[in-house]
């Protein structure tokens, strides 16, 4: 059968070559996966909402990855030294990345518990846009124009 | 004027912030978070390069060589005119702590060293040798030299020539470290000898 053959094709490949091929091809499938957890900014057209972050778990995601990276780089370094091994060291730290990389950068469920609360649309055209004075307006800009400096 | 209708937009949309708040935070995408984890990792990266390079300046070695030349082979003046030395020589030495888990191998070469009335230092390496493991660091040969003892004249009847090893740590992260060590004296006959 052709079902059987291909997956057996698949397994004798991922035993015939060689490690770091076998870790690009698996990551790369890995975020073609995770990919409905990467839309974040970006509005697809199909759905009618997208999966995306709030403000605390953005912060929790920020602090998660400096936090990790750093340990595994210090955890890494001093394997390394007390084992005498560098490619040990390397190893450790591309493990720790990669780990980094899977917890912190798609948008997981769990960076989601405090969710935005978007207006409706209908409920926008209920408020139509503020006119706000020119004089205000043009204060208002200057004040923030020069904070953002 | 954009700014302040996009602030107050937020604002009608239910988000309670403060107008402080509304500048300074901003929500940003996976790719951007992608992006700074690239950046941050190949940071560390360097650091911890760097950490493991810094570290093997405290590295002092003590390695022993020792060094006898066995027989002169062949000691003739070329046809270009220049005086040309081949030699046996039997070597042991023990380079074993010269390595640390940042080197990634070791080029040693036995230097032959004179002095003539032209120039002030001649410096000939006569072999050497790549050592890639701490376990081959250690080695014993009775080898004819590699290269030959050629000088930039006739100088070499009757010269006291000394052997120096030298040797180039290549590290797998930062810089060559240099050292040599001097060895044992030998001097030349004081006529060309045919091939004994």
């Amino acid at each position: 059968m052709a079902g059987r053959e291909r997956i057996f094709g698949i397994c004798a490949w991922c035993i015939r070559t060689e490690t770091a091929q076998r870790l690009t091809v698996l990551s790369v499938a890995a975020i073609l996966t995770c990919f409905p957890l990467f839309s974040g900014a970006q509005k697809l057209e199909l759905r009618q909402t997208h999966i995306e972050m709030d403000w605390q778990g953005q912060k929790r995601a920020e602090m998660l990855m400096q936090i990790f990276l750093v340990v595994s780089a210090v955890v890494a370094f001093g394997l390394g030294y007390l084992m005498r091994d560098f490619r040990l060291m390397m190893l450790i730290y591309a493990g720790g990345v990669v780990l980094t990389a899977f917890i912190t950068v798609p948008n997981w469920p769990f960076f989601n518990h405090h969710p935005l609360k978007w207006l409706d649309p209908s409920e926008a055209e209920k408020h139509p846009k503020p006119q706000v004075s020119n004089i205000t307006s043009s204060s208002s800009s200057k004040k923030k124009a020069s904070k953002n400096k | 004027m954009i700014h302040a209708e996009v602030v107050d937009r937020i604002g009608l949309m239910g988000l309670t912030l403060t107008s402080r708040e509304r500048e300074e935070r901003e929500m940003h995408s996976a790719v951007q978070r992608a992006n700074a984890l690239a950046t941050i990792a190949a940071i560390l990266l360097a650091t911890i390069c760097a950490a493991a390079s810094f570290l093997d300046a405290f590295n002092s070695p003590s390695l022993q060589a020792h060094v006898q030349v066995v027989k002169i082979n062949r000691f003739r003046r070329q046809l270009d005119g220049n005086d040309e030395v081949k030699m046996t020589l039997k070597m042991s030495m023990d380079l074993t702590s010269l390595f640390t888990w940042n080197t990634k191998q070791v080029f040693v070469f036995l230097a032959a060293e004179y002095e003539t009335d032209t120039n002030s230092l001649n410096q000939v390496s006569l072999w050497d040798h790549i050592v890639q493991e701490k376990d081959h660091a250690s080695f014993q040969v009775k080898v004819p030299t590699k290269y030959p003892l050629i000088d930039q004249g006739t100088n070499l009847r009757g010269k006291k020539v000394g052997l120096v090893l030298h040797w180039h740590i290549m590290p797998i992260s930062g810089r060559m470290i240099q050292g040599k060590m001097p060895l044992s004296d030998f001097s030349l006959p004081d006529s060309y000898t045919t091939r004994s």
